[in-house]
């Protein structure tokens, strides 16, 4: 017997599907009704699924949505919320996975940049697409992935011509709205970067007002050689939320991707991050911080490829656990045969801030090949009592001196963002995140 | 420089002698002792457990709780969730009990070719080698053949006798304790143990008593067509103290055989366990055929405040390693340690590591895992470490080291933290890397040939584990661990 969050898809699909933007296109039909079936045939993966170990989906599973939002169009959305600090570029918002274009700002964009909605792209020239969009068939793509492929039908396909640098960041907004009953929203982005080209993405996940909808995002990105990316994800949806996001990056030779990510909303959070480096003198420096208060539940996912030689990747991620909320970190770093060379290191350490919160973290490595340095490290603790023995002796209260001490826990994942305005933004989210004074466990 | 390292053996051999006759003699423990056994027929289901227990002459309850063992097991599918290639395993087709014929009443009687196959082994288990000082049981497939010092022991308090004697012999404690740690139904392979153990080691060590002498237990499998079971339970009461070593070997022969064991350990208040193994099963030939597979369940009991129980691994041989030595803290302020040597060579595989749950305040553990992986073997290290609600304090540090020889093998980290006190702190490190080109050839100005160099780099490499072996099992696992390494570098 399917669940009842199964259920929801598999009776409504069929003319859902029909009225998806790109419906009518044969191999587009055809894959998408392959997902769908694919996702109600297997349903949701439960804790004995070793991907899925720390993360229960049983009280998804008795919980019921309603796939697409057909007033998505007029939602009422301030768009003073939609302002980041130090982003002043080109803008994307899609509400609820569905393009707003009075709310974004897609005039003037500069030369070698190609910025356009998928469901636009698709009504255009669907083939292009066609490689990108189908991919996941091949692989053993999980029931979010799967959902995502079946019922997304917006998104951003952002194209970079070669040797184009494009100085002005790119913005992309998903938004979420109260609306009547739960919702289930799904987006498909495709970023594509020429070679020697260069770009800065922000990716913002926000909420006008509370609401407990499910959003599903799937990004493929693609750096031919020598281009060079700069991702920050800020991710700040309702605390009722449900977020399941997946970026899959491919890196040829000597490419650079450098991505930041800061995780503050969000009742249940699963970012899953894959990155192939696939060509000789690939680079990917990924940065993050999570911190789940309340009863959040944020996990972090990364798998981490190393396919050809001399690539490097470091990964440095920062976890804060308060309340009753639950952070788990998967940091898995492989090399393959023939990758020689390798330079690859991850760190990941935790704070403990209170008695029923509670960290999983499971760093791993994989390596097929010899000429390789590859380290990990991972902790799980709480303040050091020097530290705020220190601070206490300046004349710092032992509340406002753990919240710096969180603070710079934290900031070290954030440090190296390039654009300042925008670093000093995130530094000012995470502090108001962190407990008020008197507030702390 | 690099090209020489990675020079393929099979063209050197073609040209140095003195490499054919390393090669050749690399496992030593191969050959086959020529001695008449008594078996039952392969097979496996109630009616052979009831003979076996008969024939073990075992009171009502222990054929019960095998029975029941054996029927969960039934109901229980093969794990596959390690990172191994494991060939399916036709549980019908092996023998579940194998015995030398004549049962010998004591140790004088004991027959002169079982003595000799130990002498071989270099296990001193005839009068003359007793000045070696340490209590050997020897298990021989799947019977206890002796164990010397009983008497001593004796003196002391101390039981050190095989399982069978002990569930004749000592029925309350045996009853009182086994599958306290590991219940029969813990796992795949724990309740096959349960169903089918034919021996082992027993140990009680009671109150207060520190134990005189190490106590050790050398397992051999000689028979073909057949498995090792063997279950261990080490008791050591309040205060008490006992330092324990084991050793396995096996003939050369091209099928995989089973070793399936159990050991429990029970530690009470202040009371401590030190286990130290050396496990050089046949590990297959460098086409992966034959060798032993070696799944094992292994986890100690913290059961008092302030106890300790210590594991020390070197494992250089088996097929197939899957073993994960395991402390349950729950006594307040009690420890935890293991430190492992994990080699493998040409095909092998290993999936090992520890689990340290802790669940009593302040608790303690500590982690030493070293990995080597040469040839086109693999070699993973998987371990937890889970802290509980109650757990204030607690303290872990885990430190994995794997280093790579060759192009062709896989070494591999699987760690698990699950954390649920604040006050607790949980560190893990590992690396993974190869003996640089830099250390190869700063040895090799100083006149070492490449093979001594490599030799002393991965000694070095080892010595934070080699430390905690007693003295006599540090020289052995030291020279194990170069005759399983030759071949491996060019």
């Amino acid at each position: 017997m399917a669940s009842a969050f199964v259920q929801s898809f598999a009776e409504l699909a069929p003319d859902i599907l029909a009225a998806m933007p790109g419906s009518g296109l044969p191999w587009l039909d055809a894959f998408r009704r392959g997902q769908l079936d694919a996702f109600v045939r297997d349903g949701l993966p439960g804790t004995r699924s070793e991907a899925w170990k720390y993360t229960t989906l049983r009280a998804l599973e008795r919980r019921a949505f309603r796939p697409g939002d057909s007033d998505a169009a007029i939602r009422d959305v301030d768009a003073a919320c939609l302002q980041l600090e130090g982003v002043d570029g080109p803008r994307l918002v899609f509400v609820h996975g569905v393009f707003r274009p009075d709310l974004s700002t897609l005039d003037d964009l500069p030369p070698g940049l190609t910025l356009q909605p998928l469901s636009q792209a698709l009504a255009e020239d669907a083939e292009p697409l066609r490689f990108m969009l189908t991919r996941g068939e091949a692989q053993a793509a999980d029931a979010f992935t799967r959902l995502n492929a079946a019922l997304a039908g917006d998104g951003m396909v952002l194209r970079v011509a070669g040797h184009a640098r494009i100085d002005v960041p790119v913005h992309l907004l998903q938004v979420g709205a109260p609306a009547g009953e739960d919702l289930a929203w799904h987006a498909r982005n495709i970023v594509e970067l020429g070679e020697d080209a260069a770009l800065t993405l922000v990716e913002h996940h926000i909420g006008t007002g509370t609401h407990t909808h499910l959003g599903t995002q799937v990004s493929d990105v693609v750096l031919h050689a020598r281009a060079q990316l700069a991702w920050v994800v800020l991710q700040e949806a309702p605390d009722g939320a449900l977020l399941f996001r997946h970026d899959r990056l491919r890196l040829d030779a000597d490419a650079q991707a450098r991505v930041h990510a800061l995780e503050l909303g969000g009742a249940l959070v699963r970012h899953e991050f894959d990155a192939e480096l696939r060509g000789e003198g690939a680079r990917l420096d990924t940065r993050g911080a999570f911190l789940p208060g309340g009863r959040q539940h944020i996990e972090t996912r990364l798998d981490i490829r190393h396919l050809a030689r001399h690539t490097a990747s470091d990964a440095l991620w920062r976890g804060v656990a308060d309340k009753r909320g639950r952070g788990v970190f998967h940091g898995a770093i492989t090399v393959a045969e023939g990758a020689d060379g390798t330079d690859a290191a991850l760190s990941n350490k935790n704070l403990l801030l209170s008695p029923h919160a509670e960290i999983d973290t499971q760093p791993v490595l994989e390596i097929y090949a010899d000429e390789v340095m590859a380290a990990h490290g991972a902790t799980v603790g709480q303040f050091d009592e020097r530290s705020l023995f220190y601070l206490r002796s300046r004349g710092i209260p032992a509340d406002a001196a753990r919240t710096l001490l969180t603070l710079a826990f934290c900031r070290a994942a954030l440090d190296d963002i390039g654009n300042e305005v925008l670093r000093e933004h995130l530094g000012k989210r995470l502090a108001a995140r962190l407990p008020a004074d008197g507030e702390t466990a | 420089m690099s090209t020489e390292t990675h020079e393929p053996v099979s063209r050197l051999t073609d040209r140095n002698p003195e490499v054919v006759r390393a090669l050749s003699r690399r496992y030593g423990a191969g050959f086959i002792t020529d001695i008449e056994t008594d078996s039952l027929p392969a097979g496996l289901n109630e009616d052979i457990i009831r003979a076996l227990s008969a024939l073990k002459e075992e009171p009502e309850w222990m054929t019960e709780w095998r029975l029941a063992a054996y029927r969960h097991w039934l109901t229980m599918p093969m794990p596959h969730w390690a990172k191994l290639k494991i060939a399916p395993i036709d549980f019908q087709a092996i023998s579940y009990y194998a015995a030398p014929k004549n049962r010998p009443k004591s140790l004088d009687e004991v027959d002169p070719k079982l003595i000799e196959t130990y002498d071989k082994l270099g296990v001193p288990l005839h009068e003359r080698a007793r000045l070696a000082g340490v209590a050997v049981d020897a298990v021989f497939d799947s019977v206890s053949v002796g164990t010397t010092f009983r008497k001593e022991l004796a003196e002391a308090g101390v039981i050190f006798c095989s399982m069978s004697e002990a569930i004749r012999e000592h029925p309350e404690l045996v009853r009182n304790y086994l599958g306290s740690v590991v219940p029969a139904g813990d796992n795949f392979f724990a309740a096959l143990n349960s169903a089918v153990f034919s021996d082992g080691s027993f140990v009680f060590i009671p109150k207060g008593v520190r134990c005189p002498m190490e106590l050790s237990t050398y397992f051999r499998i000689n028979a073909g067509h057949t498995g090792q079971f063997e279950r261990t339970l080490i008791i050591a009461e309040d205060g008490a103290s006992v330092s324990y070593l084991e050793g396995c070997t096996a003939p050369m022969r091209d099928e995989n055989q089973l070793h399936a064991a159990v050991v429990e350990l029970v530690a009470l208040e202040k009371a401590s366990i030190k286990y130290s193994t050396v496990q050089n099963w046949y590990p297959g030939d460098e086409n992966g055929v034959g060798g032993i597979y070696n799944f094992v369940t292994k986890r100690g009991d913290c059961r008092g405040d302030d106890s300790k129980i210590s594991w020390t691994q070197v494992e250089t041989g088996s097929a197939i390693t899957w073993k994960y030595p395991s402390c349950v803290l729950r006594g307040d302020r009690s420890v935890g340690e293991f430190y492992s040597v994990a080699l493998t060579h040409n095909m092998q595989q290993a999936d090992t590591g520890t689990k340290m749950i802790h669940v009593g305040r302040g608790t303690r553990s500590k982690i030493v895992s070293k990995g080597i992986s040469a040839g086109r073997s693999s070699n993973a290290y998987r371990g937890l470490v889970k802290v509980e609600k109650g757990a204030e304090d607690a303290r872990n540090h885990t430190q994995c080291d794997s280093l790579l020889i060759g192009k062709k093998c896989g070494a591999h980290t699987f760690p698990y933290m699950e954390v649920k006190n604040p006050s607790a702190i949980v560190e893990h490190e590992a690396t993974t890397s190869k003996i640089s080109d830099d250390q190869l050839f700063y040895c090799r100005a100083r006149g070492l040939d490449q093979e001594n160099a490599v030799s002393m780099i991965v000694d070095g490499f080892c010595k934070q584990v080699f430390r905690e072996l007693p003295m006599e099992f540090a020289v052995e696992a030291k020279k194990l661990l170069e005759v399983s390494l030759e071949g491996a570098v060019g």
